[in-house]
């Protein structure tokens, strides 16, 4: 998997590259806009992270330039506007998704994986992670062949969860996707919820499959 | 005593004055006339004369001249007036509009312009510095995520000791904290600025209200604390969903937050006068009485507050407070120590 990041603020270019690079990406970095249009021109990417404030040409030009010239390289946005407005802007000059500064890099990571393997995404009804099994018609889960109630919440943040097996989920990226929450609400909900998940899913079973990822999110996943 | 009725009352005093010293000057001359005819009676005769004319003529002429002069003052005091109107108007939000001119050039128009200039420089510091907010919020966005970054880069290192992992997870912690503010920090600035647009749709708010009432009741479980709803209609209203969302949960997290162990949140949402009215009342410490005045102000925090130890950006109400007052509603806190405390959000139901 190879990934563009556009993005001139130099230390932060390093992390994001070293953090993608942990984890098996080849990435290529570039500090302005008219190189990131260069780069996507000469060799195919399987993702780009770009930002929006680039010095010249900024970020939703260059994403305007990739569509115009039919390049469909899915691109996930950073801004540090954080403009409530933005997200439905970016989304619409075709990004496929937005992450505002600070922003962690556990869900930078998480939210790249997701882009690149968009495709490939779990489409299936049933699905299946060791004994436990959700069926996204009926809304009914088992594990090792026990009914496991569900309140709607609940529901969806193991759908959620379980169409993201094995990838590690950032809080932010939960609020996002299980509640729609476009802020930050500052509690501890997805926290609660989680461990009321695992009372559920977890506590009378073995292995454990939900775990925590110390100060980056939660993945669910049948080895440790 | 308003300047009118001082300007009138001198004005009587004067034309009264006139009046007598007329009077006087009448008696003097009739007086002499008589005598110089040696006429008997003389001075009976001349105040009989003087009076009939003084009561005759002068008084007529001193009312009309009263009329004239509660008139006039009236007339010349009009601008003032409207003046004043215009000036109670005035506050933080609309210091761009100028009071109106007549244009005429006289005294009370020199005033206004020098009104009008004051408050452009009023209104050019209060830009610079919610602009200084706006850029200062920006800036620390990017030492923030580079920070944030670095430290969660560490704590991916397999190499790192159980204690350097705690102490590198805690700054993460506070870390995150401080992007938070800065969030809301920039959310406050950027509505200041007039920079945010609401996107309103019809929404059903009992609906909302529900979701916040099963989320309060997720976040309260760990503390024991009950949390109930007392009754709800069908309310639908014009609102930006988000946001909406956004004020819910922010004042159920706070009645949970704000609360003492097994205590109770009680939610109840109905229509009140031509408005939808959302009550959320909790068993917390209660809010001090010099504390409620400033319950909204960004980053007040009253003793209670800190006493508990709570974590907040310390914006949280004043977000609540931007968002209420953006969908034109009213949002007021009732509070007393060791009583119950109720937030009240009244949001207009549109037309």
């Amino acid at each position: 998997m190879r990934v563009l990041v556009v993005e001139d603020e130099k230390k932060t270019a390093s992390f994001v590259r070293k953090a993608l690079q942990a984890e098996g990406f080849a990435v290529d970095v570039c500090h302005n806009g008219d190189d990131a249009l260069a780069a996507a021109r000469v060799a195919p990417f399987d993702g780009i992270v770009l930002d929006i404030m680039l010095p010249g040409r900024d970020g939703l030009s260059v994403l305007r330039q990739l569509r115009e010239r039919k390049n469909a390289t899915p691109v996930l946005l950073l801004s540090a506007r954080g403009e409530v407005n933005e997200r439905v802007e970016g989304l619409n000059a075709g990004a496929d998704d937005y992450l505002p500064k600070p922003f962690e890099l556990a869900e930078l990571i998480a939210r790249v994986r997701a882009l690149t393997r968009r495709s490939a995404e779990n489409k299936s009804n049933i699905l299946r992670v060791a004994d436990l099994v959700l069926d996204t018609i009926t809304h009914r889960a088992q594990r090792g062949g026990t009914d496991i109630e569900l309140t709607a919440r609940e529901y969806r943040l193991l759908e959620f969860l379980m169409r993201s097996t094995g990838r590690l989920c950032g809080r932010m990226m939960i609020l996002e996707k299980v509640w729609d929450y476009d802020f930050d609400p500052g509690t501890n909900l997805v926290d609660v919820y989680i461990m009321r998940l695992r009372e559920k899913i977890d506590a009378d079973f073995e292995p454990k499959l939900l775990h925590t990822v110390r100060g980056s999110g939660y993945v669910l996943k049948e080895r440790p | 005593m308003t300047i009118r009725t001082r300007l009138t009352l001198w004005y009587a005093g004067i034309l009264t004055a006139s009046l007598l010293l007329i009077g006087y000057g009448t008696y003097r001359e009739i007086d002499e006339q008589l005598r110089h005819e040696h006429r008997r009676e003389p001075v009976e005769h001349a105040i009989s004369e003087t009076s009939e004319l003084v009561f005759q003529v002068g008084l007529p002429a001193v009312l009309l001249g009263l009329l004239g002069g509660w008139w006039l003052t009236r007339r010349a005091l009009a601008p003032v007036k409207k003046l004043t109107d215009a000036a109670t108007k005035i506050h933080e939000r609309n210091l761009r509009e100028p009071l109106p001119r007549t244009g005429n050039g006289d005294e009370l128009d020199q005033l206004t312009k020098v009104f009008n200039d004051t408050l452009a420089r009023l209104d050019d510091s209060f830009n610079r510095i919610r602009e200084f907010t706006l850029h200062a919020s920006h800036e620390l966005k990017t030492p923030l995520t580079v920070l944030c970054g670095e430290t969660e880069t560490a704590l991916r290192d397999e190499s790192l000791s159980a204690a350097e992992r705690d102490r590198a997870a805690s700054l993460l912690d506070e870390l995150r904290r401080l992007a938070r503010i800065v969030d809301g920090l920039t959310l406050l600035a950027k509505a200041d600025a007039g920079q945010v647009t609401l996107k309103l749709e019809p929404l059903r708010f009992d609906e909302l209200v529900r979701e916040a009432y099963a989320d309060a009741q997720i976040l309260a479980e760990p503390q024991g604390i009950r949390v109930e709803l007392a009754g709800w209609e069908d309310i639908a209203l014009p609102a930006d969903r988000h946001r909406l969302r956004q004020l819910l949960l922010n004042l159920a997290d706070n009645a949970v937050k704000y609360n003492q162990p097994r205590g109770r949140v009680t939610m109840h949402l109905r229509r009140a006068n031509g408005a939808a009215e959302f009550t959320i009342a909790n068993t917390g410490p209660g809010i001090p009485p010099e504390s409620l005045p400033r319950i909204f102000d960004r980053f007040y925090r009253g003793d209670a507050a800190h006493s508990q130890t709570v974590e907040g950006s310390g914006l949280g109400l004043s977000i609540a407070q931007w968002i209420v007052s953006a969908h034109h509603g009213t949002i007021q806190i009732e509070s007393a120590p060791s009583k119950l405390t109720t937030v009240t959000v009244r949001l207009p139901l549109g037309s």
